[in-house]
C-alpha cells in the first residue's frame, strides 16, 4: 500500500531534479554571457567617489602564475577590478575552447588573438576595434598586420619572439669549427664536420614546420620576394614555385647526409633539450622560451642562439612572430575596464610586470628589454631587424590546415616515403581543396 | 489499468537518464546529421546548405582512408591482445594465494587514469634516443641499439596497440573474474571425478561458460577500439605522416583544426553506422556462439 502511494511522489522528485538541473544550466549560461561580470550589491553606476565594483573575465594564454604579477599590479591600481581568471594551453587547447566559448556567447571579456585563430576572430567579428585607442602608439609596426584586417587593429601585443638554432659552444671547439656558418653549404660542412667528430649534430622533432624550415624560407625566397605569400593566395603563384627548392635544399642537406633521421619524430620537445643541457647534441631548434631549462638543467652550459644561413652568403634569417594579441570581447559589458587593462598592459610598470612573470621579449617602444646575452643575436638580427618569418602569421587563410599537411609531408620525407616535389605539390592541393571547400 | 500502472512506475525511474541521454548524445546526433548538410565552419553562424557534398568528399579524404586502415588494424589487434591475456590473467585471480587483491588492484589501476596521462608517460619509456627508458634497457641488457618506438610506421603502431592493450587488461580480467566466479564450483567436482584434466575443465567448462562475458568484452573492445583518440594522439600525434591517425583524429582534425565543420560532422555520421553495424554485427554472431556453446 505504502509503496503504491509512494510512486508519484517518486516521479515528482525526478521531474524536480531534471528540471532543477535544467533551470541551473540555463542561468549559467546567462550570467556567463553576461561576461560574468557582478555588480557589489548597493553599487550604483554614476557614483563618482566609489567606482563600481566589476569582475573582468579573462581566457589566458599564460598560466595564472605567469599572469600574476600583472593582475597583482593591475588590482593593485584599480582595486574596485577583479579577474575571473581562466586559462588554456596554447595552442590547440586554448583555440579550441574560446571557440565554443565565442559560438555559445559565453566568450570572456578579455580573450587572446593569435596566428591561429586571428582571421576567424577578426573575420567572426568578435573582437573591439582598437586601432584609436591611445595604446595602440606603443606597439611596434612589425607587430600591427598580424592582428589587423584592412588597417583596422583588433588585439594589442606588446611582445615578439625569435627562434633559431641553440649551439653548444663547447662542442663547436671540440669538432674544430672556428666560425658560424655563412652559408647553407656551409651550415651542412658543419654538421658533417661534427659528425665525424663522433658528436650528434642536430636534433629536430619534425612535428610542426619547423624552425628550420620556415627560416631557410625566409632566407632563400622572402628575402628576395617579400610578397611570396601575398602572390600565394591570390593565386599569382604556387607553393611549388617558392618551397621546391627550400624542401630539396633540406631534405639534400639533412636528411640524405644523415644529419636528421626519421627516429627523431618520436622524441618530445623535453627530450630534446635535455639531450642539448646534457650536452649530447650541438644544435637543437629553439627560442626563449626554452633557455630557463637549458640553464636550470645545465647551468655550465656555454651556448648561444644562431640564424638559419640561406643559400647565398649574408641572407640569414630566424624563425619568429609577433606575440599573441589581447583582444576585447565585441559583446563585453565592461568593455570600459577592460580597455584599462590592456592601457595597463602598455605602461612601462605593465610591460615590466609581464617580462618578469611570461619571459616574454618585450618589442615595444620606448623599453629596454632585459634579454638573456645567449639570445641577444636572435633579438637584435632577427627579432628588430625584421628578419623573422612564420608561415601560420603570414599566410592568409588555411594556416591550421596547410600546416597539418606541411608537417605530414616532411615526416613522409624524412621517411623517403615523398620527394619535395610531391611535398610542395600536396600543399598545392590542399589550398586548393581549402579554397573551393 | 493495474498493470498499466505498474509499468509507468518502472518506467519512469527511466526518464532521468532519458533526459540525460537525449540532452547529450540524441541532440549531438541530430545536431551533427543537420550540420553534415551544410559548410559550417565552426565559427560564422551564417552557412549553407550544400546538400549531400560533405558525404561525397569523405571517400576522397586521404588522410581518412590511411585512418581507417590504422583504426581496424588498432581494434581488431587491442581486442585480440586483451582477450588473450585478460582470460588467463582472471582465471589466476580466481586462485587463492597471500597477494590477490593487492594483484587485483594493480592491474586494475592503469584502467584508472586518464589515457592521454598513461600515453605520456609510455611517450617517455618509448623515447627513440639512446637515453629512452626502453632502449636504456634493451642496450643494457642485450646490447641492441636504440629502436626507433614511436618513428617507424610499423613499430609506432605495434606500440599503440601495446600500451592500451595494456591499460585495459586488467580492467577486463576484473570482469571475466565476475563472470569466472558465477561458475558454479561442482561442475569441476564432477569433472575431476570424471577424470578430466585441468586444461580439459577449461575447454569444456570454463570457455562456454565466459562466452556472455565475451561477448560483452570483444563488445566493449571493438567500439572502445574504433572510437580509439588519445592513446595514438599523445604518443604519436598520429605520425610518422598519416600513419598513426585514427579515425576519430581525422574528425577532429578536419572539423576543428581546419574549419570544417560541415566536412567534419558527415564524417562522423558515416562513423557512427561504422560502429553500429560492427556493433550489431558482432554481438547478434557472439550470442550464437553462446548458444552453441551452452
Amino acid at each position: 500500500m505504502s509503496k503504491r502511494s509512494a510512486w508519484p511522489l517518486l516521479i515528482l522528485l525526478c521531474a524536480a531534479l531534471v528540471l532543477s538541473a535544467c533551470g541551473q544550466g540555463g542561468n549559467g549560461g546567462q550570467s556567463a554571457s553576461g561576461g560574468s561580470g557582478d555588480t557589489a550589491p548597493g553599487g550604483s553606476d554614476k557614483s563618482n567617489d566609489a567606482p563600481k565594483q566589476v569582475t573582468l573575465s579573462i581566457l589566458s594564454w599564460n598560466n595564472e602564475q605567469e599572469m600574476k604579477p600583472v593582475l597583482e599590479g593591475f588590482k593593485a591600481k584599480y582595486p574596485h577590478i577583479s579577474f575571473d581568471f581562466s586559462f588554456a594551453p596554447p595552442v590547440t587547447d586554448y583555440i579550441a575552447k574560446l571557440q565554443t566559448m565565442l559560438l555559445s556567447d559565453t566568450a570572456p571579456d578579455i580573450f587572446i588573438i593569435a596566428a591561429e585563430n586571428r582571421n576567424e576572430i577578426i573575420d567572426g567579428g568578435y573582437a573591439m576595434d582598437l586601432t584609436d585607442q591611445p595604446f595602440i602608439s606603443v606597439m611596434v609596426d612589425a607587430n600591427k598586420p598580424m592582428l589587423s584586417k584592412d588597417g583596422r587593429i583588433y588585439g594589442f601585443t606588446q611582445t615578439g619572439w625569435a627562434g633559431g638554432l641553440f649551439y653548444n659552444k663547447e662542442l663547436f671547439r671540440k669538432a674544430g669549427i672556428e666560425r658560424l656558418p655563412e652559408t647553407w653549404d656551409e651550415f651542412i660542412e658543419i654538421c658533417l664536420k661534427l659528425k665525424e667528430a663522433g658528436i650528434r649534430p642536430l636534433y629536430d622533432r619534425m612535428h610542426d614546420i619547423t624552425i628550420i624550415h620556415s627560416a631557410m624560407f625566409g632566407a632563400n625566397v622572402l628575402s628576395k620576394d617579400p610578397d611570396f605569400d601575398e602572390k600565394l593566395f591570390n593565386g599569382e603563384t604556387t607553393f611549388a614555385e617558392g618551397w621546391t627548392e627550400v624542401l630539396r635544399m633540406w631534405k639534400e642537406g639533412l636528411i640524405d647526409n644523415g644529419i636528421l633521421s626519421p627516429d627523431m619524430i618520436g622524441m618530445t620537445s623535453e627530450q630534446v633539450m635535455n639531450e642539448f643541457a646534457l650536452g649530447n647534441v650541438a644544435m637543437v631548434p629553439g627560442g626563449p622560451w626554452n633557455i630557463s631549462t637549458i640553464e636550470a638543467t645545465n647551468p655550465d652550459l656555454e651556448f648561444e642562439i644562431m640564424p638559419i644561413p640561406g643559400k647565398e652568403p649574408g641572407n640569414k634569417y630566424y624563425n619568429g612572430a609577433p606575440g599573441v594579441g589581447f583582444a576585447i570581447n565585441v559583446k563585453s559589458n565592461h568593455k570600459e575596464e577592460a580597455l584599462l587593462f590592456l592601457e595597463y598592459l602598455s605602461t612601462e610598470e605593465g610591460l615590466r610586470k609581464f617580462e618578469e612573470g611570461t619571459g616574454g621579449i618585450i618589442t615595444a617602444h620606448g623599453y629596454t628589454p632585459n634579454v638573456h646575452p645567449a639570445y641577444l643575436p636572435a633579438y637584435n638580427d632577427g627579432l628588430m631587424a625584421g628578419r623573422i618569418y612564420l608561415p601560420m602569421v603570414s599566410w592568409k587563410r588555411h594556416q591550421e590546415a596547410l600546416r597539418n599537411q606541411f608537417v605530414v609531408a616532411i615526416q613522409d620525407m624524412a621517411l623517403n616515403k615523398m620527394t619535395p616535389e610531391e611535398a610542395v605539390a600536396s600543399l598545392d592541393k590542399k589550398l586548393q581543396e581549402m579554397e573551393n571547400k | 489499468m493495474t498493470r498499466f500502472v505498474r509499468q509507468a512506475q518502472y518506467l519512469s525511474f527511466l526518464v532521468p537518464i532519458l533526459a540525460v541521454y537525449s540532452l547529450f548524445t540524441i541532440y549531438p546526433l541530430l545536431k551533427a546529421f543537420f550540420l553534415s548538410l551544410t559548410n559550417f565552419d565552426g565559427y560564422s553562424k551564417v552557412y549553407d546548405f550544400v546538400g549531400m557534398k560533405n558525404y561525397v568528399r569523405i571517400f576522397s579524404d586521404d588522410a581518412l582512408l590511411s585512418a581507417l586502415s590504422f583504426t581496424l588494424f588498432f581494434t581488431v589487434a587491442k581486442a585480440l591482445l586483451v582477450t588473450v591475456f585478460a582470460i588467463p590473467l582472471a582465471i589466476i585471480f580466481d586462485q587463492k594465494f597471500l597477494t590477490r587483491n593487492l594483484h587485483r588492484a594493480i592491474f586494475f589501476f592503469p584502467s584508472i587514469p586518464s589515457g592521454l596521462l598513461l600515453a605520456y608517460i609510455w611517450g617517455f619509456i618509448l623515447a627513440p634516443v639512446d637515453s629512452g627508458v626502453m632502449n636504456k634497457i634493451l642496450r643494457e641488457l642485450f646490447g641492441i641499439g636504440p629502436q626507433p618506438w614511436l618513428a617507424d610506421p610499423l613499430l609506432a603502431k605495434i606500440s599503440t596497440v601495446v600500451v592500451a592493450s595494456w591499460a585495459v587488461t586488467g580492467w577486463h580480467a576484473i570482469l571475466y573474474l565476475a563472470f569466472l566466479q558465477a561458475i558454479p564450483k561442482e561442475y569441476y567436482e564432477a569433472a575431476a571425478i570424471d577424470g578430466a584434466s585441468r586444461l580439459q575443465q577449461f575447454r569444456h567448462i570454463t570457455l562456454p561458460l565466459l562466452a556472455p562475458a565475451m561477448t560483452i568484452s570483444v563488445m566493449l573492445l571493438l567500439t572502445g577500439g574504433l572510437k580509439v583518440y588519445e592513446i595514438p594522439f599523445a604518443l604519436t600525434k598520429g605520425g610518422p605522416g598519416f600513419e598513426t591517425y585514427s579515425i576519430t583524429q581525422v574528425i577532429v582534425l578536419r572539423g576543428i583544426t581546419e574549419t570544417q565543420y560541415g566536412l567534419a560532422s558527415a564524417m562522423s555520421i558515416v562513423f557512427f553506422f561504422i560502429v553500429l553495424v560492427v556493433a550489431v554485427f558482432q554481438v547478434t554472431i557472439m550470442q550464437r556462439r553462446e548458444q552453441n556453446l551452452q
